[in-house]
């Protein structure tokens, strides 16, 4: 498992597609996005508190950036069989699930990174320019439970995606999700947006770091479907956010090692 | 390694038979499997190498049975595989491509790994193109590669699918006598469709043709199933229309032509010493339909 992840990470890591699609975004939602992304706040004195400065930020990185996310990684797992290198690999006494395990890892880390540039680097500019050192623990605390549970499940999804349709029509179904079951209101149509079951990370940030939404408690919407998915936030919620995210992170590995054991004979 | 196949067919999905109910029996040393195009023996060397599950009898290797986890495992510990349709990561080196690979067959310790692949990328005279990118390489180095990583683990057991199709013939002839050397105390299962690569190699092979095995033995064997079956004819006029014409020559005004057939293709036909080829194709005539 080690060998794959850190040679997947090195692979991914080096891709120059990776920096340049990840840049270009970048750029792309601090346009759309600016003023808030200057200030870090959507109101005009939010952006003074650094807790609530840095959970602006992980919102704001998680709008268009796991979009990138999920398109480099989706061809990570059928590329070993495209470029040929599967059938040695498959021939060596390599445990399956740990090479599986270890590319995940490895890509997922690898493509990561960007984003962990952005809101790290984010943070230490607020932190610098307000004079507000907190804000670098509040990052380091919000980073790992707001953005990376997320993160992990669309990791998974990216990359066993594909095994079932060819990586561009994935693409597109992945973008199409990511508005569907992420970013689009509630109430607009039967959507798993606001729901535990989104990898945006809005029952973090409302339940586990007490921001309040529109001062009201973060949950059911009114007058829209899947209600039941949307709990009242509290820290217990987003804990279980978290382990959704985790356990269907798991969910979708296996199943993507026991197609495989399938296709083996 | 020994390799013991007893009664092995296996089927894939939507009911295409590639093996069918083969027996095998391969010692130490260089052994050549041959075979046309869609004989079986890419699914012969996938099973051995525990890619394939096979659907009924009984493969065991240096006596593991290839069939149970453990088995496989202890198998695939001891195997070196060239696949017939090797790939590589195009952006990694010659040099991190083997160590990642070297990784995988479990040899952990760097200093090991690092000398071990030294060593390999010497035999395969890659050493002065190691550390560049595996996408500027020719198809022949690239192969070289793949007998590298093969080898990575000092395997008891390697296998070599097709390793010589697309090589031009000083590639080939260089990437022969390699697997020669490599022989040993090893076992080397050498597939192709190539008879010369045989020849030049093995001193015993088996023949497959439409998933059953057809021949097994002694190169010699084999050449002797075309005595007295191998002709030359020379002619102006029109090609023999008995027999298989191996080969066909411009001879002065006419052509010169090699037939094997059991009879005389033409009157004038005067018989010739057979060769491997001739004896492959003997066999290939004589052998039962699907």
């Amino acid at each position: 498992m080690i060998a794959t992840l850190r040679y997947e990470f090195l692979m991914q890591i080096r891709r120059p597609i990776m920096w340049i699609v990840y840049g270009l975004t970048y750029i792309t939602l601090v346009a759309v996005f600016w003023p808030a992304y200057r200030t870090l706040s959507f109101t005009d004195d939010g952006g003074h508190d650094p807790k609530l400065a840095m959970l602006t930020s992980a919102k704001l990185i998680m709008v268009l950036l796991p979009i990138v996310y999920g398109c480099l990684i989706a061809d990570r797992l059928i590329r070993d069989r495209r470029l040929g290198v599967a059938t040695i690999m498959d021939a060596s006494p390599a445990d399956p699930f740990g090479r599986l395990t270890g590319k995940y890892l490895g890509v997922c880390a690898a493509t990561a990174v960007p984003i962990a540039l952005a809101f790290f680097g984010r943070a230490v500019v607020y932190a610098m320019t307000e004079g507000k050192v907190e804000a670098l623990a509040w990052s380091v605390a919000v980073f790992p439970t707001a953005v990376l549970p997320g993160l992990a499940f669309l990791g998974a999804l990216a990359l066993a995606g594909p095994l079932l349709m060819p990586p561009l029509p994935f693409r597109v179904l992945f973008v199409a999700y990511w508005f569907w079951g992420n970013l689009i209101p509630a109430d607009m149509m039967p959507t798993l947006s606001h729901t535990i079951f989104a990898a945006s990370n809005e029952y973090v940030a409302y339940g586990l770091f007490g921001q309040t939404f529109e001062g009201l408690a973060y949950g059911p919407w009114p007058d829209a479907a899947l209600n039941a998915l949307r709990p009242v936030a509290s820290p217990a919620v987003a804990v279980l956010w978290m382990g959704v995210m985790v356990a269907l992170t798991i969910a979708i590995l296996l199943i993507t090692r026991l197609h495989a054991a399938r296709s083996e004979s | 390694m020994r390799i013991q196949i007893s009664q092995l067919t296996k089927t894939y999905k939507g009911g295409v038979h590639a093996l069918k109910g083969i027996d095998l029996d391969v010692p130490t040393g260089m052994y050549g499997l041959l075979g046309s195009n869609g004989a079986g023996k890419t699914t012969l060397m996938r099973t051995l190498a525990g890619l394939l599950r096979p659907t009924s009898g009984t493969v065991r290797l240096g006596g593991h049975d290839i069939t149970t986890q453990d088995g496989r495992l202890a198998v695939q510990r001891a195997l070196g595989y060239l696949p017939q349709d090797l790939g590589v990561y195009p952006d990694l080196t010659a040099r991190r491509f083997l160590d990642y690979i070297a990784l995988l067959k479990g040899i952990d310790g760097r200093s090991d790994r690092r000398r071990r692949i030294g060593e390999l990328l010497e035999v395969v005279a890659l050493g002065e193109h190691a550390d560049r990118r595996l996408k500027g390489y020719s198809g022949g180095m690239l192969r070289r590669v793949g007998i590298a990583q093969a080898l990575l683990n000092n395997p008891r057991l390697l296998i070599v699918d097709e390793p010589t199709t697309g090589l031009d013939p000083e590639e080939r002839i260089r990437f022969r006598t390699l697997l020669s050397h490599l022989a040993g105390d090893r076992t080397v299962l050498l597939s192709t469709h190539i008879v010369e690569d045989v020849a030049q190699t093995c001193q015993s092979l088996a023949v497959l043709a439409r998933g059953r095995l057809v021949f097994q033995g002694h190169v010699g064997e084999l050449v002797a199933r075309a005595y007295r079956q191998v002709w030359t004819v020379t002619t102006s006029g029109t090609a023999p229309s008995t027999g298989r014409i191996v080969a066909a020559l411009p001879h002065g005004a006419g052509m010169r032509y090699r037939v094997v057939a059991p009879v005389p293709p033409a009157p004038a036909a005067e018989p010739a010493e057979p060769t491997l080829e001739d004896g492959y194709l003997a066999l290939m005539e004589a052998a039962p339909p699907a």
